[in-house]
């Protein structure tokens, strides 16, 4: 699992994504309509469901296509006009699994980095000191077809960021991993980060796993953002209380209690949400316990979940 | 070793403040990737087989033919060894098999692969893609095409089996280097147009020998069996460049002047050129890359 200490530390630099009103349409089907959000350093989510334009906007980042409107700048930098010089500075590792099987893994990984402007001497040093980093330093001379699903996403990460990439772009990262693969790649991704200043963007349908790792997240939902900002900004700084109760008897009368003193109780089973207010709220709570002898489980701000966010903005 | 001997080897994954080659460097690594692919170099030994094998079929004739110019009698060299135009007719099926095999392995693979979203998402585009990969079919079949005549002028010349005088080995020279190059742009244009159409290997070889084989066949059945004029014979992707290269040389090939026109068959070669290019940009240029 990933610790706190692990964590990548907060941003601060101008944003390393830009998009302001972004519009693209294939034909006569909207893809993004009028997008506006900014990725900064460290990790980001991006989110949203199959169809949302995830994929298409990381096709806009790569500068693989124009835009029919707004403004988008990666590292400072219009990507479609000048896509190259952006891409030489951006990594990428798709979704797909199908590399080439017959390539022995540290000949794709030099390749990809000679690709991106390294010298052929450099990139065959990288690519073995990347395998290494990715754990693979063993099993660099084997071909890719003959390496497993986890290895396989390493080398993907490998050939990503050989070339010391200034963002690094991840398309479900962990696709096809076992739970314990799945939280050591989280959990090499979140050092690379932090060891050697690489930023990422992953995009990706598992919330708990962006949760996990990302300081940030944009959220795509048929064709907008639903919502983006950091993790801190987008779960609030929790205006709602909950109180969760030892036993669902009191819950009524506590409920009542606290509805008496002015509070805003909505309940749940045998939680009190009370929305709004402000920190004499706890003091309403405490004593609506104490009058009624009910015991306190649990009682602070609520925090919202990566997936109370998507559903709500979804609906 | 002294302390001042020292040296650290294993230096780690690290920052890379150095110079980027951009996307020159970008399409001489694609370049170079794709011709030690094609050629089987870091990959498997069965890989390798079908490389050797054009290679062999494409040199030993030469070498054959140097070596017995050696033991014959200069009056019967002559009679004995072919022209240059002619070499070809001994490589033919060498050409043909490394035209089919090549630009599928380069083309139609990276679409299977994924590999195609990982080239797009580096300082290649779409066009540098395709130049890159256009050099390298062109570089490749002109090992065949190029090599082996050039080779045997070479080593006839060292012997003093060769021309006259320096003027007409350059002479000779120019001409082997032009018909070279015609047969592989025709050959790289047509397999190239073939392997942008499909991403399954087997298929476009198969289409390319069947396309190349099939408008020569059908060249002479409409030429011989319906009684149209030579000239349909333009439409035969084989015969075209083929005759051409005679031409090049200087020399009559099986078709009439009178009725193929040298011009007509520059023509058609800028046609199937022209023709490819355009198709296979337009193939790319729709492509929705997976990625």
């Amino acid at each position: 699992m990933i610790s706190e200490a692990d964590t990548v530390p907060p941003r601060s630099n101008p944003p390393l994504v830009r998009a302001t009103n972004v519009v693209k349409r294939y034909g006569a089907v909207s893809v993004l309509e009028g997008v506006s959000f900014e990725i900064g350093e460290g990790i980001t989510g991006l989110l949203g469901a199959n169809g949302a334009g995830k994929t298409t906007l990381l096709g806009l980042i790569l500068g693989l296509h124009g835009i029919e409107d707004g403004t988008l700048s990666v590292l400072g930098i219009d990507p479609f006009h000048a896509g190259p010089e952006v891409r030489a500075r951006l990594g990428y590792a798709p979704e797909h699994h199908t590399l080439p099987g017959d390539m022995k893994a540290a000949d794709l990984v030099r390749h990809v980095a000679e690709l991106h402007g390294l010298p052929k001497s450099e990139a065959t040093t990288r690519a073995s000191d990347t395998l290494w980093l990715v754990g693979l330093g063993e099993e660099r001379f084997r071909p890719v077809g003959t390496l497993s699903t986890g290895q396989r996403q390493r080398v993907k990460l490998a050939q990503a960021i050989a070339h010391d990439p200034k963002l690094v772009l991840l398309d479900e990262p962990t696709d096809g991993l076992d739970p314990v693969q799945r939280d050591d790649m989280l959990d090499l991704i979140v050092r690379v980060a932090r060891d050697f200043g690489i930023h990422f963007v992953i995009s990706s349908h598992l919330l708990d796993e962006v949760e996990q790792i990302c300081q940030g997240a944009v959220i795509l939902g048929g064709g907008q953002v639903l919502a983006a900002g950091t993790l801190d900004e987008l779960r609030g700084t929790g205006s709602d209380i909950v109180l969760d109760l030892d036993a669902e008897t009191f819950v009524q009368s506590v409920a009542a209690t606290m509805a008496a003193s002015g509070a805003i109780v909505k309940i749940s089973g045998r939680s009190l949400v009370v929305t709004g207010g402000d920190d004499t709220v706890f003091d309403v709570a405490r004593d609506a316990c104490a009058e009624q002898g009910a015991g306190i489980a649990r009682l602070g701000r609520r925090r919202l979940t990566l997936e109370d966010i998507f559903l709500e903005e979804s609906t | 070793m002294s302390i001042g001997e020292a040296r650290i080897h294993e230096r780690g994954y690290r920052t890379y403040d150095g110079e980027r080659t951009g996307v020159l460097g970008a399409v001489r690594a694609l370049v170079v990737n794709s011709a030690q692919r094609a050629l089987g170099l870091g990959r498997p030994v069965r890989h390798k087989v079908m490389p050797a094998a054009v290679m062999i079929m494409a040199y030993l004739p030469g070498a054959a033919f140097v070596g017995a110019a050696a033991l014959i009698p200069g009056e019967l060299e002559d009679e004995f060894l072919p022209s240059y135009a002619d070499y070809y007719g001994f490589i033919s099926a060498a050409l043909f098999l490394f035209a089919a095999f090549v630009a599928p392995e380069l083309l139609s693979t990276d679409r299977r692969t994924g590999m195609l979203g990982v080239y797009l998402a580096s300082p290649l585009d779409r066009r540098t893609y395709l130049l890159a990969k256009a050099i390298a079919v062109f570089g490749l079949l002109s090992i065949v095409t190029l090599g082996p005549p050039l080779l045997l002028l070479i080593a006839l010349s060292l012997e003093g089996s060769g021309p006259d005088s320096w003027t007409e080995g350059l002479r000779l020279a120019v001409r082997i280097f032009a018909s070279s190059m015609v047969m592989s742009a025709v050959f790289a244009a047509v397999s190239l147009a073939v392997s942008a159409t499909t991403e399954r290997q087997i298929a476009a070889t198969a289409t390319i020998i069947g396309l190349l084989v099939g408008t020569t066949a059908l060249a002479s059945i409409l030429e011989e069996g319906a009684d149209l004029p030579d000239s349909i014979r333009l439409i035969s992707l084989i015969g075209v460049p083929v005759e051409l290269n005679y031409r090049i040389h200087g020399e009559l090939g099986e078709w009439r002047v009178d009725e193929v026109p040298t011009w007509s068959l520059w023509l058609a070669v800028f046609v199937v050129v022209t023709g490819s290019t355009i198709w296979i940009w337009d193939r790319y240029r729709r492509l929705v890359v997976r990625r």
